[in-house]
């Protein structure tokens, strides 16, 4: 199992650069997610790792040996599309086998009539037979073997893709929004089943994705991208916990991290329309904007808390409830303030209706700031032993 | 309830009546009328009439004064070795005429779907012989066959060879009209082709890569059965048009020497406007009907036997 190191990639195509200097390393068994917006250079990416394109620049290394120029084949990898791509003339069993035919293909296999002779009896070869009934059975693919394409499902098609894909037993994977053209409940499965795959092999999976579920759920580490720089490497917790910058803290997360550019007078936050409220901790040394996920917003009956809010938009989800809310100023009870609306999750369904209104609180801990400038993350520090600077 | 139900009962057969002869109903028909005229007159009456004919002793100075003689014609066709002539090189020149127009004009697609410098210019110029007009072709094929002053014996005396008779030899004369042909047919195929190779998704193409499949094995595995059923038709028109192709033939060799290109559209006109005989010259037309209709069979029951496969 090789360990991948991507030093300083650059793509252009002619004379606009997709991606202008990548470097990141990809550990052995690693599930790596690299998750961006769309047209972030995330596939560009993966398909640079899997040799279907050429590598601008910089150098790509598994194991320390430069691979730049080495064939798909040569590289050893499985890569599974977002369109499946199966062989839609083939069977399933032919589409699976196929990897494995071409491995055993000598180069006078190409004469005419030999060729299809040998691929018939390679078909047909007990140890070739055999691998691909066992990922058949694998993957529930059993009943279907005999079957195309065509008549399969987006499930099926899905799973023979990953079957394709595993009977080579290759050790990495590339897996290209493999399941962005499943239905939602589909997904929730595949899902699992991807995940469960990555448990049982044991070998490198690199999947790329817009879907930032999917990279929570599955990935050991991800890597933000956007415009084909990194915004962020790290686990799904740390990347969910400590955004590194206001891109990132924005893309993950449903609702998104609520972004407040308050400002500081001592240990008063104040914003635009008069909204004032004392911080319950320690304040940056400059000026920052206030980032907190809607989950640790506690909703206070109204005049309690810091900040005073009127619900605006409720979204009743069973298990929980979204909160979309505008701030209330304290000077004049009338006036709502500001465009965004600030999201606040709350467990269950507490019957709230829009227009009413509440106080809002949060404990220091839970509060990232970024930046104003800059975007990026900026450390509080205290003397306390707690403290993130420590 | 009830004087709902039978006021219902009662309007049907009325809206049914009026919806038979309404607007909606009858446009399609309206749409359809020109073509179906159109082919009625040119296509299925004259077709009529030849099957007809060809049961008939008919010449061509009285056409109106014919004479039903029931299988005649087809009994003097099949005693006749001029006929089975005529079925064997119309063959030889269709099946060459797919064979070898549908591989290079193929060969010539795959070449051009890859990109490199100036292929928009190679690819005008490789359409040229399609784009000229059957008769202005021939004639300029007729200037380079000549035997004295053509371009292609000055090639051939140049390179210290005899000079050829290109139209005026038996065994020359096929060869040189297939020549003309496939100069005309391949850059249609390859126009067509194009188009289908250039629809091949070029993920499994990628996935094949992944694979480890090489070039050959990724031009059998995925290029090859995304563009054979556009391979299959081409040849199909292809086929058609070489059974039933008079201009090129007529104007090179008009048939000749001693009948050595004279396929079934070529005798049929000799039939008919030389030796004045509609009746025989309809059987002739009739067994080129049935050797294309034969063609299209083939293709249809390919295509049947394909839609079988991919519905398993």
């Amino acid at each position: 199992m090789p360990q991948i190191t991507l030093g300083n990639i650059r793509k252009s195509f002619g004379s606009s650069t997709v991606i202008p200097d990548f470097s990141a390393q990809i550990e052995d068994g690693e599930f790596l997610v690299l998750l961006g917006p769309s047209g972030c250079g995330k596939s560009t990416l993966l398909r640079m790792i899997a040799g279907l394109s050429d590598i601008s620049g910089g150098d790509l290394r598994f194991d320390g040996t430069a691979v730049n120029e080495w064939t798909p084949s040569q590289r050893g990898v499985a890569f599974v599309f977002q369109s499946y791509a199966l062989y839609p003339h083939m069977t399933v069993r032919e589409n699976i086998a196929f990897p494995l035919i071409m491995d055993a293909f000598q180069k006078w296999y190409h004469i005419p009539v030999v060729n299809s002779v040998m691929r018939w009896k390679l078909m047909r070869r007990p140890d070739i037979a055999e691998r691909t009934d066992h990922i058949a059975r694998q993957l529930e693919l059993t009943p279907m073997m005999d079957r195309r394409p065509a008549n399969l499902s987006g499930g099926q098609r899905q799973r023979v893709a990953l079957a394709r894909s595993l009977v080579r037993d290759p050790s990495l994977y590339l897996l290209d929004e493999p399941l962005s053209n499943l239905d939602a409940k589909l997904r929730t499965q595949m899902r699992s089943e991807i995940s469960a795959l990555h448990k049982r092999v044991k070998k490198t999976f690199i999947y790329v994705t817009h879907d930032q579920v999917e990279a929570m759920t599955m990935a050991t580490k991800i890597i933000v991208m956007n415009k084909g720089e990194i915004q962020q490497i790290g686990t799904p917790d740390e990347i969910y916990a400590n955004p590194a910058n206001t891109f990132v803290a924005r893309f993950v997360g449903a609702p998104p991290m609520n972004l407040l550019n308050v400002r500081q007078h001592g240990t008063v936050l104040s914003l635009d329309g008069g909204a004032e409220w004392t911080h319950p901790g320690i304040l940056p040394t400059k000026q920052a904007s206030l980032g907190i996920r809607p989950e640790n917003l506690n909703l206070r009956p109204e005049g309690e808390g810091l900040i005073p809010i009127e619900v605006s938009l409720v979204e009743r989800l069973g298990a929980e409830t979204l909160l979309g809310c505008r701030m209330v100023s304290k000077a004049a009870s009338e006036t709502l303030l500001g465009e965004d609306l600030i999201f606040v999750r709350v467990q269950g369904n507490p019957q709230i209706e829009a227009s009413a209104r509440f106080g809002l609180s949060y404990a220091a801990d839970d509060v990232r700031w970024y930046d104003q400038t800059s975007g990026q993350a900026v450390t509080v520090c205290d003397n306390s032993p707690l403290s993130r600077c420590a | 309830m009830t004087d709902i139900s039978t006021g219902a009962a009662r309007s049907l057969p009325q809206r049914a009546r009026k919806s038979r002869f309404s607007a909606k109903a009858v446009l399609p028909y309206i749409f359809i009328l020109p073509p179906v005229m159109y082919l009625a007159v040119f296509m299925f009456w004259p077709l009529a009439r030849q099957i007809y004919l060809s049961f008939t002793k008919t010449r061509l100075i009285n056409p109106s004064r014919s004479q039903f003689i029931g299988l005649d014609n087809y009994d003097r066709l099949l005693a006749s070795p001029d006929f089975y002539s005529a079925l064997h090189i119309t063959v030889v020149y269709s099946v060459m005429a797919v064979v070898l127009g549908v591989a290079l004009g193929t060969i010539a697609a795959l070449a051009l779907n890859r990109p490199f410098p100036g292929r928009t210019i190679v690819r005008a110029v490789l359409l040229f012989g399609w784009a000229v007009p059957n008769v202005a072709a021939s004639l300029v094929w007729l200037w380079i066959f000549n035997e004295r002053s053509g371009v292609l014996n000055r090639i051939v005396t140049g390179l210290g060879l005899d000079s050829v008779p290109w139209l005026t030899t038996t065994h020359m004369a096929l060869p040189s009209v297939l020549l003309v042909t496939v100069w005309q047919v391949a850059p249609f195929v390859m126009l067509v082709m194009l188009a289908a190779l250039q629809s091949v998704p070029e993920e499994v193409r990628e996935a094949a890569r992944i694979d480890n499949a090489d070039k050959l094995n990724i031009f059998r595995a995925v290029t090859l059965p995304h563009v054979m059923p556009t391979l299959q038709l081409v040849s199909l028109l292809v086929a058609v048009w070489s059974i039933r192709r008079f201009d090129i033939i007529y104007l090179l060799t008009g048939g000749g020497p001693i009948g050595s290109t004279s396929t079934l559209i070529v005798k049929l006109r000799q039939t008919a406007f030389e030796n004045h005989d509609l009746g025989l010259a309809s059987a002739y037309g009739v067994i080129g009907l049935i050797l294309a209709l034969s063609v299209a069979t083939i293709h249809a029951l390919f295509n049947r036997h394909r839609a079988k496969r991919s519905m398993q």
